[in-house]
């Protein structure tokens, strides 16, 4: 069975989201959309943004346009329409806007390119893609426009794409290594329900900083943020905290003057794993000293996408590449694009 | 051949091509390094090189040994290659620019408050050429830096600033803007330290509540919007442009009121 069969009957929705600019995320989607083909999978596409210009701003390298197939539905903006290389039949006009016009539900008429561009505001995205689903498609794909990771926030769809490629480093085995890092982190356990779930939930109005007692009673930090702030929470755990909420951005200098036995003692729980930015070295070396954490939503990651090509010129033998990778994500499917 | 040999007087703005000795006779000068051995050969290599490129009778008007093994070269080709002027379109910071006298009245009279802006370079870049330019009172090229400006406070944090102790000071200071400056652009470094910064702005819940702008000299308007940045400055830029947008988009977005960053 393909992989594409074996998504659709386990997601909805899923997102593409790359793991650096040039991680050939288009080009994993092109992928998808050829499999869908073959299979007779009706797809829906749509974007975070506008998507499939014809060049890459940063390296001017040529970026792979989205090649649809007749009968895919695409959300296209009114501007986008008219400069669309396929037939598309418009099927209904949405109250979505975008920074170029309203948006268009279409069905492709004629196999073509087309620039896919989708609503801005999560929570439109998702009504889309409601209303794909209500035409008939058997998986909907959003493409994230800009290549960033907070983009795979969990709320807007069942699952992601992860999008990996030789952009990240010259060292092949860099390269897997962030890779497995961020992989890891996208599925750290989530918080189980219970009262400390609660407590988070309940308090988690104004966005502070909070600990947690055994008990499940609430303590607030006052502290703009938790960038810099490691003196202070240490400070602050005391001998019957059980956990640490942090709402932000969780980066060395929130954790790095935390005292070693109250490390231990505590849990560091996060709203999702796209706040977590620590380089993979550095979370080992707290994961030894007995650092643990939960999240409040984890995400799922579907597959993962290798492209061993780099714009800045230089490639890696993609059969290694997928083997390398394999060995360290020995659980998810993983595909070479370029294959 | 002919086409280009034609003299012409006016140029045709549909398909412009570079300017040498005559209109369109496409004259265009390289420089470059090949790895081969100075020698007659290397200069050979590189006519056949520019050819290769496209481009028409490549003279070597100066070739040199860097080191053993490497050879620098000044070659002119005549390019093909046209564009269309009139087809370009460049994205732009919108709104009006004032100079820093209009500026500061202008702030006083329709925001009423001063505005706060954090500025920095940060992460591995040690270049504090491109902030100063903008913050600094001295300014750059005799157009005067924030610190000079009526009713704005600035703050200048200097170079490699860990992107967590830009945001941390923006928060403290409740700032209604970011300045990140990024001058080094060695191996696409810029990208990643900026793609850093939008990064944890939008971790920190800042993003819609903080005009996040960047600027350099590899800086567009275009690229910092697609790494997601409010706007960028490049070349040519002075503080009197930041202030400008950065005022505009206070009232635009209807922060004159809400100097506290929690309100927004």
């Amino acid at each position: 069975m393909s992989l594409l069969h074996d998504l659709s009957t386990k997601y909805k929705t899923l997102s593409i989201v790359g793991m650096a600019k040039n991680a050939g995320k288009t080009t994993a989607l092109n992928y998808l959309i050829e499999e869908a083909m073959d299979e007779g999978i009706l797809l829906g596409i749509t974007s975070t943004g506008r998507d499939g210009e014809m060049e890459d701003l940063v390296t001017g390298t040529e970026k792979p346009r989205v090649y649809l197939d007749e009968g895919t539905i695409v959300a296209v903006p009114e501007l986008i329409y008219e400069l669309a290389d396929a037939g598309l039949e418009v099927i209904r006009k949405t109250t979505y806007s975008t920074a170029i016009g309203t948006l268009l539900i279409c069905r492709v008429r004629e196999a073509g390119y087309v620039q896919v561009a989708g609503p801005v505001i999560n929570a439109e995205q998702k009504k889309l893609c409601e209303d794909m689903l209500d035409l008939g498609c058997r998986l909907v794909m959003i493409d994230g426009a800009i290549d960033r990771k907070s983009i795979a926030s969990p709320d807007t769809s069942d699952a992601i794409i992860l999008a990996t490629g030789a952009v990240l480093s010259r060292k092949m085995n860099k390269v897997v290594e962030e890779t497995a890092h961020i992989v890891n982190l996208y599925r750290i356990q989530e918080l189980e329900d219970g009262i400390y779930r609660k407590a988070i939930l309940d308090n988690n109005s104004d966005d502070k900083i909070m600990l947690i007692s055994e008990a499940g009673d609430v303590t607030k930090l006052d502290l703009l943020t938790g960038l810099g702030a490691a003196k202070d929470i240490d400070q602050a755990i005391s001998i019957d905290t059980k956990y640490v909420y942090i709402p932000g951005a969780f980066t060395h200098s929130v954790i790095s003057d935390i005292n070693v036995k109250k490390l231990r003692q505590v849990e560091f729980i996060f709203k999702d794993p796209t706040k977590i930015f620590i380089n993979p070295m550095d979370w080992g070396i707290f994961r030894k000293k007995g650092f643990t954490c939960k999240v409040l939503k984890n995400i799922e990651i579907a597959a993962i996408t290798v492209n061993p090509w780099a714009p800045a010129g230089y490639t890696f033998d993609n059969r290694v590449l997928l083997e390398e990778m394999q060995k360290a994500i020995p659980d998810i499917p993983i595909i070479d694009v370029r294959m | 051949m002919s086409e280009n040999k034609t003299a012409i007087t006016q140029a045709d703005l549909t398909c412009v091509k570079p300017y040498g000795d005559t209109l369109n006779d496409g004259k265009i000068e390289m420089a470059f390094t090949l790895p081969v051995p100075y020698g007659e050969e290397a200069e050979e290599c590189a006519k056949q090189y520019v050819k290769k490129l496209g481009f028409d009778e490549p003279n070597v008007t100066y070739y040199k040994e860097l080191a053993p093994g490497y050879t620098f070269f000044v070659v002119y080709g005549a390019a093909q290659q046209t564009i269309d002027f009139t087809a370009i379109k460049v994205p732009k910071v919108e709104g009006t620019v004032m100079d820093r006298v209009e500026c500061g009245e202008w702030i006083g009279e329709n925001i009423g408050r001063d505005i706060v802006v954090v500025g920095a370079s940060i992460e591995s870049d040690a270049h504090t050429v491109g902030i100063d330019a903008i913050i600094q009172m001295k300014g750059f090229h005799g157009h005067f830096g924030l610190e000079r400006f009526k009713n704005v406070v600035a703050y200048n944090m200097g170079s490699q600033v860990p992107c967590e102790q830009l945001i941390a000071k923006a928060k403290e200071v409740n700032a209604d803007a970011i300045l990140v400056s990024q001058t080094v652009t060695q191996k696409d470094i810029h990208i990643m330290n900026l793609t850093k910064m939008v990064e944890l702005v939008e971790a920190e819940g800042l993003r819609d509540k903080i005009i996040l702008t960047c600027g350099g000299p590899r800086i567009s308007h275009e690229l910092a919007q697609e790494l997601g940045y409010d706007a960028g400055f490049g070349p040519g830029k002075y503080a009197e442009h930041v202030m400008s947008y950065v005022m505009q988009e206070v009232q635009k977005r209807g922060w004159e009121k809400k100097a506290d960053i929690a309100e927004r």
